[in-house]
């Protein structure tokens, strides 16, 4: 098995709020674990041979790792921000790999064709030019100035806008999405994508998001982003190959893919190949 | 829709024009099965990003870049396809001569057997012995993955509809045959 350098990141194994004594089995890079609250009413992740194995709590989720995590859970300032809703959206269990999940949510060129009349809709296809950079202060992918045309661009919008979005990459299987507030000009909306790597080619997607929406009901929240997921998982589940090719020649990319590009050669020059094909294999 | 040839998976399309296809079935962008995807006139078109195929393989189209022309670079292996007597033939490479006139007769239905071409042909021999109809039934078999075949069911075409009911039933015999036939592994 190839856990290379992922094994000492953290990654979301359940929601914090549906926890209890009894705890659930889950499973964290082919290895099984249980998540559980202790008599303290804290998480307690467990290995499968009884090791008590590193946790935190936050952003809704409960975090955990297999080896040592060299620093905290990335920062998301956003999260302490009075006035947002926080929305713990559930989980959707995707055939592919953790890493293709990740890079399906850093396209947007896919708008028209998959979530069609929602996030996007013919004839508005075209991705203009926008900024990948690899922020060097705290290593992480970032891309901005993204702007494409919306249909229906949150639950919160009415009718069509020219939405702009940021997307960061913060761990190589988390990706952080900031995006026009329709409510809320200056301010972005915080929707993120956390993927639980269950095995090389099996996830659990757990998006989660900080809103400025006081009106929408939870339930139509939670349900406009599930849409959104399963659509995309009628796609990841029929790519080929499962695992995330990290060397140029079995993929073309184009301009509107440069995140894509910017996000394999990040995880290719960390070694973060847990889910990933390399020509050598 | 997604087909198995010796080749490879294929995505068989037919265009607006009326011509069939068969494109392979993954989109050289990020890897999607084309067998996903949809027809707009003459071109195929992946699901994932619009990317649009002619029949001819070269990439057309790239909707998130409407003014840039696909470099010829960008293509989908294609297989050379011929339609006759009802029957849609796939080649393999580039055959030499046309595929097989099969005039009198009448495609009836498809259908997969979990069983090796082997253990199908074994399991021809044995219905004949029981056969019920007087009737010839003709069946082309295409071998696919996983010890799988595809069996195609063709009948006279001046066959009445009870007989043709009785042909499709008769076909669903041979396929169950065929399949225990694999399982004690005797073909």
């Amino acid at each position: 098995m190839t856990q290379d350098a992922m094994i000492d990141e953290w990654y979301p194994v359940g929601l914090f709020s549906q926890l209890d004594m009894n705890g659930h089995r889950t499973a964290l890079m082919g290895e099984p674990i249980d998540v559980a609250l202790d008599a303290e009413g804290n998480a307690k992740v467990t290995s499968g041979d009884g090791h008590t194995l590193p946790v935190c709590v936050r952003y809704g989720h409960v975090w955990s790792s297999l080896g040592k995590p060299r620093k905290e859970l990335f920062a998301i300032p956003e999260a302490d921000q009075p006035g947002r809703r926080f929305v713990d959206v559930g989980v959707v269990r995707v055939r592919c790999s953790p890493l293709r999940a990740v890079e399906n949510f850093l396209d947007i060129a896919h708008f028209p064709f998959v979530h069609t009349d929602i996030l996007g809709a013919e004839p508005h296809t075209e991705v203009l030019d926008y900024k990948v950079e690899i922020r060097q202060d705290k290593d992480e992918v970032w891309a901005t100035q993204v702007k494409f045309y919306q249909p229906q661009a949150a639950k919160s919008a009415s009718g069509g806008i020219t939405t702009e979005y940021m997307y960061r990459v913060p761990a190589p299987t988390c990706s952080v999405l900031y995006k026009t507030c329709p409510p809320r000009p200056g301010e972005w909306d915080v929707i993120t994508l956390f993927v639980q790597p269950l095995a090389e080619d099996l996830c659990n997607v757990w998006p989660w998001m900080a809103l400025f929406d006081d009106v929408t009901p939870m339930t139509d929240l939670i349900h406009f982003q599930q849409t959104i997921f399963l659509q995309d998982r009628s796609i990841l589940e029929n790519q080929i190959p499962r695992l995330l090719p990290l060397d140029p020649g079995m993929e073309i990319p184009t301009r509107a893919d440069l995140t894509s590009v910017a996000y394999r050669r990040w995880l290719k020059r960390h070694n973060y190949i847990y889910g990933a094909q390399l020509v050598a294999q | 829709m997604p087909a198995r040839t010796p080749a490879g998976p294929i995505a068989l399309w037919r265009s607006q024009s009326g011509r069939a296809a068969a494109s392979a079935d993954r989109c050289p962008h990020r890897g999607m099965r084309l067998s996903h995807g949809f027809v707009r006139g003459e071109a195929l078109s992946c699901i994932y990003h619009g990317w649009s195929y002619a029949r001819t393989g070269n990439c057309l189209r790239i909707p998130a870049h409407p003014g840039l022309t696909p470099p010829e670079t960008i293509r989908v292996a294609t297989q050379q396809v011929k339609e006759s007597d009802g029957v849609i033939w796939v080649a393999v490479g580039e055959p030499a001569v046309e595929p097989p006139r099969l005039e009198g007769v009448v495609p009836l239905r498809s259908l997969t057997a979990h069983a090796s071409v082997a253990a199908v042909e074994a399991a021809t021999d044995a219905l004949v012995w029981q056969a019920q109809t007087s009737r010839k039934i003709r069946l082309l078999l295409v071998p696919q993955e996983d010890d799988q075949t595809l069996i195609h069911v063709l009948v006279d075409d001046n066959s009445s509809p009870s007989e043709r009911i009785a042909a499709s039933r008769a076909a669903e015999t041979l396929r169950r045959l065929a399949e225990d036939l694999q399982t004690k592994g005797i073909a």
